[in-house]
């Protein structure tokens, strides 16, 4: 297929017709407006239905009864819808539905503003509604991942019964680059789900229930939960980029800010400096293992993201005290330049360790 | 003589005042302001009969009349702030009643008003007054929580059509059945606006918006919600009105029902809401007079104007 | 081959449709390109802008805080982007709506009446495309070709506005013509 010049929302929603998606409830935000538009212009070509909700809190549960009727679909919203949507969430992690939820990030708390960011990493990774629960999480970094990272998220979604984040910013959303849809999936193709709601014809009756009053029957979920997230340790996915026989200085980052500092890395590169990256694609699970490894193999790390300092946490355990762990943020939908990012790297090899 | 005194840098040619003005006392300059549009210049001052129909219909308060030596004031409870409205947009026709209302009443330092989510976010930087900031759909409920904490203040909320009819649908029910003494104002421009052009609960069947891109089927989205009405079958008592404000005597018309609205809240009669139409000329696509014509020729059949509700167990004076 | 772009304007003007167009072209080069609007709430005539990477290798940030190239149809944008300019680079002017040119000396300037040269044509708002007829001629960025053909098939549900915009971009050509340097840098 012909690479075609595509905004990233607009990548994304073709990436879900793709998935064999045909289902999409959600609600208008900045800036993410055209992942709607698009999907309502392009789903009746397809014989899908778009369905613009009164609310997003509306539009997560239309995504519980969809799913639960064994549908293949899907929302996107940016931050405050998305909290607004986590009551939604919660109660599909807990009837074990899948579903996918693209959230193009942009600066709050509260309305804060609608410019790029990443500071729903700590509600996307760590649950994000009430009660013990967690969605995987999958951070692209270009239109293309996004548009790949999107199909994937659908059949993730159906293997582990669960909701699947795919977490962009504002200017994964309105940027444009070259694409290509690696797979097709026709919706008649997708496998049967057994447990859903689709009429009892010929077997025993389905429920779709997060309800558990008995608090052993409850506990048990829980483990059982906790056991699958623990299994999704098999989908963790990075990049190493200029790490090969170590690095001093290595950054971690992801999505937007990774290539701001693929850009830094160059400009590094003609100072004699030597940064290496770590860019993970899954923020839950987490790729720890890999992350380990290549900070080991640097003098320093430093942590680049759009927000006061979340993933920083993560990685800062991690790395468990084994290399200086530094951070470098901006907020409010202000982006760092390459440029800051070599001087933050030059300060932490000027200081010894 | 009196004559119409523009405020140049105000303005943002919309040229509504131009068609406004009976007696073509103004036309279109062809020099730039500040903001890099041309503006009105009067061209014929010794036709002004000082009707005010051109300060009437400007939404930017960019004009006021001068007669028999005294100058019409834009209102105290306004900051003066340039309005972040499209040109031709008639929040800023709405936002000066309110204000002139609050002005006339003598509420202004014990007024809070309730802003929301949509164009008409940034009202808090306009009303002169106390304001608090809502989350999208939210603002009676927080209305509702200054008002049984503090009923001596006076609250009135200003929500467009998502904000009030559609994420917020809930709490509009809720809040008038509950009769909340607040007052309402409902900006009914069938579009989402802010956005970028979303259909709307109100959008007009047939009508094109970004998320209905071959107009709105009614068999999918269901016919415009009509929400003086749907509020009219709750048994508790209420005011509720649906103006417009498209042409000088709709505006007029505004005037006294959201000055009704208010003087119900202050003797603490019963919970109000003033429901007006307005134009979306960004959105609708049509120059900002056409966006009027639009109205009269489009929503007013649909959303028939006057009052629809009153509280008929406690008459209310009225005043002026 | 490295190089950004920033166009910037009015809104209505039409640099977003000439950043994509450029961005249209470099792909059908078989180059990598991004192309990146500033975004913010909906409001008539305020300025917009948008940034255009063009590259022989994988692309990393898509902002560019010191372009290689600037495109201006409107005064405030020259003030607020001349500066950031990489020495060596190009600022192509609308002369038409901004009454001085560029203080920089040390980059390569290109003078364009677009407005008069779009209203010469008949339709004032080809003026974008007069710019992006002299940037492509002074830069030798993209394929004049290529955009031709982009051109058409962007304008493909409005086939009348083809020819008037393909002769806009050939003035606008012929005037960059007079500019040629060379921008692509690291």
């Amino acid at each position: 297929m012909a690479k075609k010049l595509m905004k990233g929302c607009e990548a994304i929603g073709e990436a879900a017709i793709h998935a064999g998606c045909r289902l999409f409830f959600g609600y208008p935000i900045t800036p993410q407006n055209e992942i709607p538009e698009y999907m309502s212009a392009r789903l009746p070509q397809v014989g899908g239905m778009f369905v613009q909700a009164e609310s997003e809190v509306a539009a997560s549960n239309m995504l519980y009864g969809a799913s639960g009727a064994g549908c293949r679909v899907f929302t996107s919203s940016s931050s405050p819808g998305i909290s607004l949507m986590m009551e939604g969430v919660s109660y599909m992690a807990g009837a074990e539905l899948p579903v996918v939820i693209v959230n193009i990030m942009r600066g709050g708390p509260g309305l804060g503003g609608i410019l790029p960011s990443q500071s729903d990493y700590f509600q996307a990774t760590k649950g994000g509604g009430h009660g013990d629960y967690r969605v995987l999480v999958l951070a692209p970094s270009t239109v293309q991942e996004a548009a790949d990272l999107v199909i994937d998220a659908f059949d993730l979604a159906d293997k582990y019964r669960n909701p699947v984040m795919v977490v962009g910013d504002g200017l994964i959303g309105q940027m444009m680059e070259p694409v290509e849809f690696k797979k097709t999936i026709k919706p008649e193709e997708l496998a049967e789900k057994p447990w859903a709601t689709t009429g009892c014809a010929g077997r025993e009756r389905n429920v779709i229930n997060s309800l558990y009053l008995d608090p052993e029957q409850l506990e048990k979920h829980n483990w059982d939960l906790y056991a699958k997230y623990q299994s999704m340790a098999a989908e963790v996915r990075h990049e190493d980029y200029n790490t090969e026989g170590g690095c001093d200085v290595l950054i971690v980052a992801y999505g937007t800010v990774a290539r701001i500092a693929k850009t830094a890395i160059d400009q590094a590169r003609e100072k004699g400096l030597k940064i290496g990256l770590f860019r993970p694609i899954t923020l839950y699970p987490y790729p720890a293992e890999a992350l380990a490894k290549a900070a080991l193999g640097a003098k320093a790390v430093l942590v680049a993201e759009l927000s006061t300092g979340q993933m920083v946490e993560d990685v800062r355990a991690i790395v468990a005290g084994r290399r200086p762990v530094a951070f470098h943020g901006r907020v409010g939908g202000m982006v760092m330049g390459p440029d800051d990012l070599v001087a933050e790297a030059e300060k932490l090899v000027a200081v010894p360790a | 003589m009196p004559k119409p005194i523009i405020e140049v840098d105000r303005c943002k040619g919309c040229e509504l005042c131009i068609n406004a003005c009976p007696e073509d006392v103004l036309a279109m300059s062809s020099e730039i302001n500040a903001k890099g549009y041309f503006y009105p210049s009067v061209v014929h001052p010794d036709d002004c009969t000082g009707c005010r129909y051109c300060l009437l219909v400007c939404p930017d308060t960019a004009i006021q009349i001068e007669n028999k030596g005294k100058v019409t004031t834009p209102p105290e409870a306004l900051t003066g702030k340039t309005f972040s409205y499209c040109p031709g947009c008639t929040h800023g026709v709405i936002h000066r009643l309110v204000a002139e209302t609050i002005d006339s009443l003598g509420i202004r330092d014990r007024t809070v008003g309730i802003a929301p989510v949509g164009c008409s976010v940034l009202a808090y930087e306009f009303f002169n007054c106390d304001m608090q900031e809502a989350s999208h759909g939210r603002a009676m409920a927080v209305a509702t929580g200054i008002k049984r904490g503090r009923p001596d203040l006076m609250v009135f909320t200003y929500q467009g059509d998502g904000d009030l009819a559609s994420i917020g649908m809930a709490e509009t029910i809720h809040a008038a059945n509950r009769g909340e003494k607040i007052t309402v104002i409902f900006v009914n421009n069938a579009i989402y606006g802010m956005t970028g052009g979303q259909m709307a609960p109100t959008t007009m069947p047939g009508q094109v918006a970004t998320t209905c891109p071959t107009g709105r089927d009614v068999n999918l989205a269901g016919w415009p919600i009509r929400v003086v009405e749907l509020l009219k079958t709750l048994r508790t008592p209420a005011y509720l009105a649906r103006v417009a404000v498209h042409d000088p005597k709709n505006i007029l018309n505004a005037k006294k029902a959201i000055r009704k609205a208010f003087k119900y809240q202050l003797d603490g009669t019963c919970f109000s809401l003033v429901e007006v139409l307005s134009t979306c000329p960004t959105n609708w696509g049509y120059q900002p007079h056409e966006s009027c014509e639009w109205v009269e020729e489009n929503m007013v059949p649909y959303y028939p104007l006057g009052e629809v509700k009153v509280p008929e167990e406690v008459p209310v004076q009225v005043g002026s | 081959m490295y190089s950004e772009i920033v166009l910037a304007g009015f809104g209505g003007q039409g640099v977003l449709l000439i950043g994509k167009l450029m961005a249209y072209a470099g792909m059908k080069a078989g180059h990598e390109v991004t192309w990146l609007p500033s975004y913010g709430p909906e409001m008539r005539g305020g300025t917009c802008n948008c940034t255009v990477v063009l590259s022989d290798k994988p692309i990393g940030s898509p902002i560019s805080k010191r372009p290689h190239a600037l495109i201006v149809l409107n005064l405030p944008s020259l003030d607020k982007f001349e500066d950031t300019v990489r020495p060596g680079g190009i600022i192509v002017v609308n002369t038409s709506l901004i009454n001085r040119l560029p203080r920089r000396t040390d980059v390569t300037v290109v003078p364009v009446p677009a407005n008069e040269i779009a209203l010469e044509l008949g339709n004032a708002r080809a003026a974008n495309m007069v710019a992006l007829g002299a940037f492509i001629a002074a830069s030798g960025l993209v394929d004049r070709a290529n955009v031709g053909e982009v051109l058409k098939e962007s304008f493909a549900a409005r086939p009348k506005l083809v020819a008037i915009n393909e002769e806009a971009l050939r003035r606008g050509f012929e005037i960059g013509q007079a500019h040629t340097t060379a921008v692509a840098a690291g």
